[in-house]
């Protein structure tokens, strides 16, 4: 007998699936949802950004484009022409009580909390040793 | 795609490493995805819906492949559980389930009426594959429209190789029986 199914491919090419394809948009969203997904994680983020950002606010408290600035002369180019994802990570960097802020002449100013101290002391003892431990310290705080 | 599939997933992997993957996944596999997931909810835009949501969850789920399967059956895998998980879901049982009921309603038939016309062979078959029970539907459309063998089906949906054998076999006599009462 022959197969009943033997023209299945062709048939549904040209029935249902004859207009049936993955978007850009759709591939795009994806790539969109990826993107917000990483960066709501703190772990994702280079150890060393967020080092200079800690350093940036640690004798006075500034807002972000001061920040931006700081790290533009440390030639901390994460940022550059992204200048968006510096206020998600200061954004994120508050929530987890690393950075605290304050609202002056509708300017947010940022300054460090103590677990923010506490890490940029640690780093500080002994950068060599101390990156792996400052990484557990952050991702401890993440969870 | 040698390239996809000799890869090596770690925990360490860059992140725009494994955006790349997903990437290049996209490229080679979201229409075959996209085309599996409406087999399952016979639905364009929540097939899209679910498919966005597949390649999000290979995403987080990339550091567990290991290489024992191919990256392709992993995605399908994947795919395959989303969609079960989607028909077996409050939601779908719900909401969706009644929103077909209407469409039943005579008043709407207007639908129908314009299928019946465009009854063509390939029509006829693709809505009797359409219309099998999902165990049967599943693997007749992995089996003959993505020509996988019933080891990688095996592998896919966890059933083991003589029970989709027998499926298929029963799909054959379903849609038989069908033709015939048509006739």
């Amino acid at each position: 007998m022959n197969d009943p199914f033997m023209n299945l491919k062709s048939s549904m090419k040209k029935t249902v699936f004859k207009d049936l394809s993955f978007s850009n948009e759709r591939k795009k969203a994806v790539q969109e949802a990826i993107r917000t997904n990483q960066q709501s994680q703190i772990h994702n983020w280079n150890i060393e950004t967020i080092i200079a950002i800690l350093e940036s606010v640690q004798h006075e408290s500034k807002d972000g484009y001061n920040i931006s600035i700081q790290l533009f002369q440390k030639n901390e180019r994460t940022f550059q022409e992204n200048e968006g994802q510096l206020y998600t990570l200061l954004h994120l960097l508050e929530n987890k009580e690393i950075l605290t802020s304050n609202w002056i002449n509708n300017k947010k100013y940022y300054s460090l909390d103590s677990k923010g101290k506490k890490y940029l002391a640690t780093y500080k003892q002994d950068t060599s040793k101390q990156k792996l431990s400052l990484k557990h310290l952050i991702q401890e705080a993440s969870l | 795609m040698n390239e996809l599939n000799q890869l090596a997933v770690t925990d360490e992997m860059m992140l725009d490493e494994k955006e790349q993957i997903i990437d290049q996944l996209m490229d080679e596999y979201s229409d075959d995805i996209l085309h599996l997931v409406y087999t399952y909810v016979k639905n364009q835009a929540t097939a899209e819906d679910l498919t966005q949501e597949i390649f999000i969850k290979c995403y987080e789920k990339l550091h567990q492949f290991n290489e024992q399967a191919t990256i392709k059956t992993w995605l399908y895998r994947i795919a395959s559980n989303h969609c079960k998980d989607y028909l077996r879901s409050w939601y779908y049982r719900k909401i969706m389930l009644s929103n077909k009921i209407l469409d039943y309603i005579p008043s709407k038939s207007k639908q129908v009426e314009e299928e019946v016309i465009t009854n063509s062979e390939e029509n006829r078959l693709t809505n009797a594959v359409m219309n099998l029970p999902l165990k049967y539907r599943e693997v007749v459309f992995l089996h003959y429209y993505e020509e996988m063998s019933l080891r990688e089906i095996s592998k896919i949906t966890t059933v083991n190789i003589n029970t989709i054998k027998t499926r298929l076999n029963r799909a054959k006599e379903l849609l038989k029986d069908k033709i015939v009462e048509e006739d």
